[in-house]
């Protein structure tokens, strides 16, 4: 392995831990959305001394992860590493995408919660504004699927097809299992009855984590 | 598959980003097949074996014996 290498992989694990970061920055902002939503739903007055403070430490968490990803994206953008032109436009697409998605779960998880009592959460179904669902639904029914088909025909090469394959076996599996195992817990009166929210993100998160796997192990 | 990518593409001082560019694929797919733990398609292998201008069995190993117990 030579210094190149070197370089590719230690951006490797910055662009996960910015990844990570961004994920982090949602989930807290989800986290003030809910603990305001609270509040509001218990009818309190103004922020007092403790609610500033717990909310002035979510505030300096997100502060300190968008700083992080800002002083990650800086060292890989120094660091001279040679991209092949596929994979350049592939890192680009998966950022564009993330940050899309991105966008879309901060929006969800503030429209969510502000001004209601719903407790934060991925699996939340309560209504939303006929604006908002037709904007989601045209950027995961419309946008998506085009990017998707472009990126699957043009982008992806040989093996990181096979690493989406792979992810898609094992997540139609888990699937095929896991749904009728939790339709029969809740006739037995076992399990709460089958949420197909969480059966979906199940799915996806399977498939993402076997694809992520196999493409970067 | 056990293969000599690696070693061709030492002799050459390419990164694995130099070879992916030259063969169209990203650099975590030349990792990959590096590590035996991806196995190229035909065509690739065939792209591998033009690159290297060498027959594909001298770059990759299937270690199979059958020919020699015949």
């Amino acid at each position: 392995m030579n210094d190149a290498d070197d370089v590719a992989n230690n951006n490797g694990r910055r662009r996960l831990w910015m990844m990570f970061s961004g994920i982090g920055i949602i989930m807290i902002s989800g986290a003030i959305s809910g603990y305001l939503s609270q509040r509001g739903a218990e009818g309190d007055g103004p922020l007092n001394t403790l609610d500033v403070s717990i909310l002035g430490i979510f505030a300096a968490v997100i502060l300190l992860l968008a700083f992080a990803i800002w002083r990650l994206f800086q060292q890989t953008q120094q660091s001279g590493e040679r991209v092949p032109r596929r994979e350049k436009l592939n890192n680009r697409i998966i950022w564009g995408c993330g940050i899309f998605g991105g966008i879309i779960g901060l929006v969800l998880t503030l429209t969510d919660n502000i001004g209601t009592a719903n407790e934060p959460s991925l699996f939340a179904s309560g209504p939303i504004s006929p604006v908002l669902a037709v904007i989601l639904a045209g950027a995961i029914g419309v946008v998506l699927p085009a990017i998707t088909f472009y990126w699957h025909k043009h982008v992806v090469d040989e093996q990181e097809d096979a690493a989406y394959r792979a992810g898609a076996l094992i997540a139609i599996y888990a699937f095929w299992f896991i749904a009728p195992v939790w339709w029969f817990l809740w006739r037995g009166g076992i399990l709460p009855s089958p949420n197909g929210v969480a059966l979906y993100f199940m799915t996806a998160f399977i498939a993402l984590i076997v694809w992520f796997w196999k493409k970067y192990r | 598959m056990k293969n000599q990518l690696k070693v061709l593409r030492a002799m050459r001082s390419w990164s694995q980003a130099d070879l992916g560019e030259h063969l169209d694929v990203s650099r975590q797919a030349v990792n990959a097949i590096e590590t035996g733990k991806y196995d190229p398609s035909l065509p690739l292998a065939f792209k591998i074996s033009r690159l290297f201008a060498l027959p594909i069995e001298e770059i990759f190993d299937d270690e199979f014996e059958g020919a020699h117990n015949e």
